[in-house]
C-alpha cells in the first residue's frame, strides 16, 4: 500500500514539476498545436493532391502558400504532410524506448549470462552504421510508412537499450530494491512498479530525443526518394520541391513552409527536453533553488552548489 | 591581439586567392557535355559487353557501325559500309565496306575487322548483345571490301542488328585473354573522337581522332566531361555557362533555362515517334475485356497528363501510338478508325455499362459481385515524371468511377513484377525500331506470351493475336517496301481493334544546348539530327557538325 | 596492468564477433532484395536491347545458382583475401578500386568537419557551463538547437543556393576545380580547400549545437564535485579550475562520443556529398543501392562497419590511457 502511494506521487510530482517549467510548457504547447493540425487539419482544407492551379505560382489570396511544381496547393500539402511524418516519428520514438527499456532493463536487472547475451546483441546493433543500413533497407522494402517505421526502429533501439541498461544497473543496487526483494515482491513487479517510475525523466527525454531523430531521419530518407513518393508527407514535399528545382526557379514557398514546420517541431521537442533536464538534473535543480533563495548572488565562478533537494 | 589580426588577414587573403583561382575562364577549346550521371568516373571504353557501362560516346562516337539510323529523318545512312544488297531470296546480305578508313592508331580498317567482330560475338555469346546469332549462319569477309552475311532462316528485320553492330579492331581484340573482363582503357576506334587526353575521377577529356575518315571533321578539338551527381547540378551548370550540351529532364525549362539567356539557351524535345504507355495486363480478369481497356483510355485526360506530368513538353499520343517521324507509317484510312485516345467520358461510361459494371449512387463502378472496381497502377519510384503522370491518370479514372491507386516500387522490384505479369496496370515503354515492326511484335506476338508467373522479357501485358502472328511472320520474310507498308497498315488496324495497351503521350527526346561558345547544334529550324545525346548512335550527327564560335 | 590488457583483448574479441555478424548480415541482405542485377541492366536499355541477351549477361556477372552456403563460403574467402568482387554498375571495375576513390574524400571532408565541430563545440560548452548566468548561456543553446532542428539537407541546399549560386562566393560542386590536376601542388591543395569550405561549414554548423550541449552537461555535473569546491577554496584562479580541473574530466564521456562519431564518418556525409556533388563514399552507396549493385553495396557497408569497429576499439584504448579510473 505504502509503495503505491509513493510511486504515484513520484509520477504526479514529476509531471507537475515539468509542466511548471517554462521551456517545457512552451515546447509542449507547440507540439500539441501541430498534433492537432495533423489530426484535424486534413478535414478542413482542400485536397493536397488535386492539380488545381498554375504550377509554381507564389503565395496569394487563393493559395496561401502558393502552388508547387504540379500546381498543387502548398498550404494543403504542408498541413496534410504533418500527419504521417508526426505519426511515424512519434511511433518510432515510443517503440525504440519500449524495446530499449525491455531489453536494456532485463539485461541490467538480471545481470549474469542474460546480461552477457543481451549486451552482445545490443552492442552489435550499436556498431552497425545506421544511415547506410537505413538506405539499403529502405530501398529494398516496399516504400511506405511501415518500412520507414521498421527501419527507424531497427537502427535506433540499441542506443536506448544501452542507456537504460546502465541506469537499471545503478538502481538494482539501491536499498529500496533490496527491500522489495526481501519482502518477496516478484521481479517483474519490481521492475515495472518500483524502478521504472524513477526512470521517468530518462525515459521521457529518450522518447523525445528518439522522436526528434526519427522525424529527421525519416525526412532525410524521403528526401532521397526512398519513401513512397506518391504520398503527401513533409519529406516527400521536400523531395518534389527539390525535383522541381525549387531553388533554381526561386520558388522558396515550395520548401520553406515544410522546412520551417520540421524545424519548429524538432525545436519544441528540444525545448521540452531542456525543461525536463532543468527540472530533474539535481545539479541544475539545486542551483535553481539556490538562486531563488539568494537572488543576486554572484555565481560567476560557475561552480555548481550541491543542495539536497526533496526526494 | 595582433596575432589574431594576422591570422584573420592570412585567412582572408587565402580566400581571395582561392576564389580568384577558380574564376579563370572555362576551357573554350572543348565542348562540355553531360550525358551520364556519375559522381566519379571509371575508365571503361568497352563497346561490346552489355554488362559493361562504357563512357559515352564509346558506342557510336569511338566505335562506329555499318549503317546509322537517323530518327529525326527516319532514314538509314551508310557509314562504315557504303551499300547493301539482299540476295538469294533474302537469305544472304552483302555489304560493301567503305574504303580508305583507318583506325585511330593508323592501321587500315577493312571487312576483316567486321567479320572478326561478328565471329567474336559468336565465340562469346555473352557479347552478343542483340542475339544476332539466333538467325545468322555465318559472316565472312569475301574480300577487303565485301562482307557476306548468311542467315540460317529468312529474317529481314535482322538488318537492324547487323548494320548496327559496333566494329572493333581485330588487331587489338585478338590478343586479349578474356574479352569479357576487358575494360579497354586506351580505345582504338574508327570514330571521330578516340584519344583520351585526361582521365580523373571528377573530369575526363576525349580528343579528336586525327585519322578520321570524314575529311575536316570533327571541327571541335575535344570533348570535356565533368561529373554531375544530380539534375540540379546539371541545371546549375547549364545556367552558368559551364555546360554546352546535355540530355537531361529539366522542369519548367522556359522559365529556368531559356529566360536567363534567350539568345543562347536553347532546347529541343522532338518526338521519337513512339509513345509512353499505360500497360494493361490482358490476363487480368477485369482487363481482359477490351471494352474495359478502351473505357480506361477514353477516361484519361491526356492533355492534363501532359501538362502536369510532363510540363507540356510533349503531346497526347495517337491511337496507334505512332507519331512524329513515325507518322508516315499511318495507314491511309486511319482517320476513319475508332480513336479511343480522345478524352470522352460518355463513351467510357457506355463501354463500362456494356461490360456489365454497375454505377452506384456515389459515382463508383461496381463489379457483378458488388465489390468496387479497383485497379492499381505501378510505377518505378524515382522516375518522377512518370509518377506525376500516373497520379493524374489515377485521378482521371477515379472521376470515371474506377478506383485507381498509384503504387511505386524500386526498379528491381518493378521490373520483376512486369516480367512475371504480377501487375494490373503500369506506366512503361514499348519496343522501338527503325520501323514499327518491333513495336507491333512486342505488342501482339503470341509466341512472346508467357503465362503469369513465368518471366517474360517482352510483351509483359501478355497479349497475343493469331492474325498479328501471321502478319509479322510474313513481314520478316520480305524486303519489298510495298508489302511491308501494307502489313504495317493491317497491324495498326489490329492494334486499334484490340487495344492491347494504352498509349499515353508521345515520347520526347531531351536535349538542351548553349550556343554561346559553340554553334550549329540541331534544332527545330535545323533538324539534321537529334539534339538529344541520349539517342545512340545518332548523337554522332551533332558531334560532326558542331563548331566553335 | 594485465587486467587492462585482458580487458582490451575481451573488447577485441567482441569486435571480431560483431564484424562477423556484420559480414553475415551483409551477405544476406542483398540476396533478399527482389530483382536480379541482370534484369535491371537489361531494362536499363529501355527496350533497345534484345531480350534474349539476359542469360548472356548473367554469365558475365558470375551470378550462379549455387546453394546459399557455397556462395557464403566463397564470399567469406573473398573478403578475407581482400577481394571484394567486381562491381555491377561500373563493370568490370573491381569494387576495391571504386571504394578507394571515394574513401579519401569522405574521410577528408567528414573528418575535418568532425574535428572542427568537436573542438569549437567543446570549447563553447566549457565556456558557457562556466558562465551559466551570462547572456551567452541563455542565447546560444536555444539558437544552436533551433538551427540544428532544421533538416540538414534543407540548410545545405539553402547555403549552396545563397553562397554558391546567388552570391557566387563558393563553387557549386566537386572536390576540386576542373582546371587543376590532382597532385601535391599548391594550386590543387588550395582548390581542394576552397571547394571544401561550404560543405564543411554546413556540416559543422548543424552538429555544433550537439557537441556544445553535451559538453555543457558533463561540465555541469563535474563542477559539482568536491574537489572543484576545494580548489576554489584554495584560491586557484577560475580559468585554471575551468580548464585544468573541470574540463579535463568532463571531456571524457564526450571523447567516447567523438570516437563513435569518428567511426561513423564514412556514412555521415551522405547527404552533404549528394547536395554538393562531393565525390565520396556516401554518394557511391546511394548509387550502388539504386542500381542494385550487390558487390559494391557490400563493399561499402563492410568498410564502414570495419571503420566503426576500429574506431571504437581505439577509443577503448584511449580511455584506458587517459582515465585512470578505468584502470582500477
Amino acid at each position: 500500500m505504502k509503495n503505491k502511494i509513493q510511486h504515484s506521487s513520484i509520477v504526479t510530482r514529476w509531471f507537475s514539476g515539468v509542466i511548471s517549467n517554462k521551456k517545457a510548457l512552451a515546447g509542449s504547447c507547440i507540439i500539441l498545436f501541430f498534433v492537432f493540425i495533423a489530426i484535424i487539419g486534413p478535414f478542413l482544407i482542400q485536397s493536397p493532391t488535386e492539380f488545381l492551379g498554375t504550377p509554381l505560382s507564389p503565395p496569394s489570396n487563393k493559395y496561401l502558400f502558393g502552388t508547387n511544381g504540379q500546381g498543387q496547393d502548398v498550404f494543403s500539402q504542408t498541413i496534410s504532410g504533418a500527419r504521417q511524418t508526426l505519426f511515424v516519428g512519434f511511433s518510432a520514438g515510443i517503440l525504440v524506448v519500449l524495446i530499449g527499456a525491455l531489453i536494456g532493463g532485463i539485461a541490467g536487472y538480471y545481470g549474469g549470462r542474460t546480461d552477457d547475451l543481451l549486451s552482445l546483441i545490443i552492442n552489435i546493433f550499436l556498431v552497425m552504421p545506421g544511415l547506410p543500413l537505413m538506405v539499403i533497407l529502405a530501398s529494398w522494402l516496399p516504400p511506405g510508412p511501415g518500412t520507414l517505421l521498421g527501419v527507424l526502429v531497427l537502427t535506433g533501439w540499441a542506443w536506448n537499450a544501452r542507456v537504460i541498461r546502465s541506469q537499471m544497473m545503478t538502481f538494482r543496487n539501491r536499498d529500496f530494491v533490496s527491500a522489495a526483494i526481501v519482502s518477496g515482491e516478484k521481479n517483474i513487479r519490481i521492475i515495472i512498479i518500483e524502478i521504472m517510475p524513477r526512470m521517468l525523466s530518462l525515459l521521457a527525454s529518450m522518447f523525445i530525443g528518439s522522436s526528434i531523430y526519427a522525424i529527421g531521419a525519416q525526412v532525410g530518407l524521403e528526401f532521397l526518394g526512398l519513401g513512397d513518393i506518391s504520398r503527401v508527407t513533409w519529406g516527400t514535399n521536400l523531395y518534389w520541391a527539390s525535383n522541381d528545382l525549387a531553388l533554381l526557379t526561386e520558388s522558396w514557398w515550395t520548401f520553406v513552409p515544410t522546412g520551417l514546420s520540421i524545424a519548429v517541431v524538432s525545436f519544441s521537442l528540444t525545448l521540452i527536453n531542456f525543461g525536463i533536464d532543468e527540472v530533474t538534473n539535481p545539479r541544475l535543480v539545486s542551483e535553481r533553488l539556490w538562486r531563488e533563495k539568494i537572488p543576486k548572488k554572484n555565481i560567476s565562478n560557475g561552480i555548481t552548489p550541491v543542495l539536497k533537494s526533496h526526494e | 591581439m595582433t596575432r589574431k589580426n594576422l591570422y584573420q588577414t592570412l585567412i582572408f587573403g587565402l580566400f581571395i586567392f582561392c576564389s580568384c583561382e577558380e574564376k579563370t575562364t572555362r576551357d573554350r577549346e572543348g565542348l562540355i557535355i553531360y550525358q551520364e550521371q556519375f559522381l566519379s568516373w571509371v575508365r571503361n571504353f568497352e563497346p561490346l559487353n552489355p554488362a559493361s557501362v562504357p563512357r559515352w560516346p564509346t558506342r557510336g562516337g569511338i566505335y562506329e557501325p555499318l549503317y546509322i539510323y537517323n530518327p529525326i529523318k527516319a532514314e538509314w545512312l551508310p557509314w562504315l559500309a557504303t551499300k547493301y544488297e539482299w540476295r538469294e531470296n533474302n537469305k544472304k546480305l552483302l555489304f560493301t565496306i567503305r574504303e580508305g578508313v583507318q583506325w585511330s592508331d593508323g592501321k587500315p580498317f577493312d571487312a576483316h575487322d567486321v567479320a572478326y567482330t561478328f565471329n567474336l560475338t559468336k565465340k562469346f555469346p555473352a557479347l552478343d548483345t542483340r542475339n544476332s546469332w539466333e538467325y545468322l549462319k555465318s559472316v565472312v569477309a569475301v574480300s577487303n571490301t565485301i562482307l557476306e552475311v548468311t542467315f540460317n532462316r529468312v529474317y529481314v528485320p535482322g538488318f537492324d542488328a547487323v548494320a548496327g553492330t559496333y566494329i572493333v579492331p581485330k588487331h587489338i581484340w585478338e590478343s586479349l585473354k578474356d574479352p569479357l573482363k576487358f575494360s579497354n582503357p586506351n580505345p582504338v576506334g574508327t570514330g571521330p573522337y578516340t584519344e583520351v587526353l585526361r582521365f580523373d575521377s571528377q573530369i575526363w577529356e576525349l580528343g579528336k581522332n586525327n585519322n578520321y575518315w570524314q575529311p575536316e571533321k570533327p571541327y571541335v578539338d575535344k570533348l570535356i566531361f565533368p561529373a554531375f551527381s544530380s539534375n540540379e547540378q546539371v541545371t546549375l551548370a547549364l545556367l552558368s555557362g559551364e555546360l554546352d550540351w546535355s540530355g537531361a529532364f529539366i522542369p519548367a525549362i522556359d522559365r529556368i533555362f531559356v529566360a536567363k539567356d534567350p539568345k543562347h539557351h536553347r532546347y529541343w524535345f522532338p518526338n521519337t515517334g513512339y509513345s509512353t504507355f499505360l500497360h494493361t495486363n490482358t490476363k487480368d480478369p477485369v482487363l481482359s475485356d477490351v471494352r474495359v481497356r478502351k473505357a480506361i483510355s477514353y477516361a484519361i485526360d491526356r492533355s492534363q497528363v501532359v501538362k502536369v506530368g510532363m510540363y507540356n513538353y510533349t503531346k497526347p499520343a495517337h491511337v496507334t501510338s505512332l507519331s512524329g517521324p513515325m507518322a508516315k507509317w499511318h495507314s491511309p484510312d486511319i482517320t476513319s478508325k475508332e480513336d479511343w485516345t480522345s478524352y470522352n467520358l460518355q463513351k467510357a461510361s457506355k463501354l463500362l455499362d456494356d461490360a456489365g459494371y454497375i454505377l452506384n449512387n456515389k459515382g463508383q463502378r461496381l463489379k457483378k459481385d458488388g465489390s468496387l472496381l479497383e485497379l492499381d497502377i505501378i510505377v518505378v519510384s524515382g522516375w518522377s515524371d512518370w509518377i506525376r503522370s500516373a497520379q493524374v491518370v489515377s485521378q482521371n479514372l477515379n472521376k470515371a468511377g474506377i478506383k485507381a491507386k498509384v503504387r511505386t516500387y524500386d526498379f528491381g522490384a518493378w521490373i520483376g513484377r512486369m516480367q512475371r505479369g504480377d501487375f494490373e496496370m503500369s506506366i512503361g515503354w514499348a519496343e522501338k525500331g527503325a520501323t514499327p515492326y518491333n513495336f507491333f511484335k512486342g505488342m501482339m506476338f503470341s509466341e512472346y506470351v508467357k503465362p503469369i508467373g513465368e518471366v517474360a522479357d517482352v510483351n509483359w501485358h501478355r497479349f497475343g493475336s493469331e492474325k498479328a502472328d501471321l502478319l509479322i511472320k510474313t513481314l520478316e520474310k520480305t524486303s519489298d517496301k510495298k508489302i511491308i507498308k501494307n502489313i504495317i497498315n493491317d497491324l495498326q488496324h489490329l492494334f486499334i481493334e484490340h487495344a492491347p495497351g494504352i498509349p499515353l503521350f508521345a515520347e520526347p527526346a531531351w536535349g538542351e544546348c548553349n550556343t554561346k561558345y559553340f554553334k550549329n547544334f540541331p534544332s527545330k529550324e535545323n533538324p539534321y539530327g537529334p539534339l538529344s545525346n541520349n539517342e545512340q548512335p545518332s548523337f554522332i550527327f551533332t558531334l560532326l557538325n558542331v563548331q566553335k564560335r | 596492468m594485465s587486467k587492462s590488457i585482458s580487458y582490451l583483448i575481451r573488447r577485441l574479441g567482441f569486435y571480431l564477433v560483431a564484424a562477423f555478424a556484420a559480414l553475415t548480415l551483409n551477405f544476406i541482405i542483398p540476396r533478399m532484395m527482389p530483382g536480379d542485377p541482370a534484369s535491371i541492366i537489361f531494362a536499363r536499355f529501355r527496350g533497345k536491347l534484345k531480350p534474349e541477351a539476359i542469360e548472356a549477361m548473367r554469365q558475365s556477372f558470375g551470378l550462379t545458382n549455387d546453394p546459399l552456403l557455397v556462395q557464403y563460403w566463397s564470399y567469406l574467402k573473398g573478403i578475407l583475401g581482400g577481394n571484394l568482387g567486381t562491381s555491377i554498375a561500373y563493370f568490370p571495375e573491381p569494387v576495391s578500386n571504386i571504394i578507394s576513390s571515394g574513401l579519401f574524400w569522405t574521410i577528408f571532408l567528414a573528418g575535418f568537419s568532425l574535428i572542427v565541430a568537436f573542438s569549437i563545440g567543446t570549447l563553447l560548452g566549457i565556456f558557457i557551463a562556466w558562465n551559466r548566468t551570462g547572456k551567452l548561456d541563455t542565447l546560444l543553446p536555444p539558437t544552436l538547437a533551433f538551427l540544428g532542428a532544421f533538416p540538414y539537407f534543407w540548410l545545405a541546399m539553402l547555403s549552396l543556393y545563397i553562397f554558391g549560386f546567388s552570391l557566387n562566393w563558393f563553387p557549386l560542386s566537386h572536390a576540386y576545380g576542373n582546371q587543376v590536376s590532382p597532385g601535391l601542388n599548391l594550386s590543387f591543395i588550395l582548390s581542394v580547400i576552397y571547394h571544401a569550405i561550404l560543405p564543411a561549414f554546413t556540416m559543422i554548423f548543424v552538429s555544433l549545437g550537439g557537441w556544445m550541449l553535451s559538453m555543457r552537461n558533463t561540465m555541469i555535473s563535474t563542477l559539482g564535485a568536491d574537489y572543484i569546491t576545494f580548489a576554489n577554496a584554495k584560491g586557484i584562479s577560475s580559468r585554471h579550475i575551468m580548464l585544468r580541473y573541470a574540463a579535463r574530466n568532463a571531456i571524457l564521456p564526450n571523447l567516447t562520443g567523438f570516437g563513435m562519431a569518428l567511426g561513423f564518418i564514412l556514412s555521415g556525409a551522405l547527404l552533404t556529398e549528394i547536395i554538393f556533388s562531393y565525390p565520396g563514399q556516401g554518394y557511391l552507396l546511394l548509387q550502388a543501392v539504386k542500381s542494385q549493385d550487390f558487390p559494391l553495396m557490400q563493399g561499402i557497408f563492410m568498410t564502414i562497419t570495419f571503420a566503426v569497429l576500429a574506431a571504437n576499439w581505439l577509443v577503448d584504448i584511449a580511455i584506458l590511457i587517459f582515465d585512470p579510473r578505468t584502470r582500477k
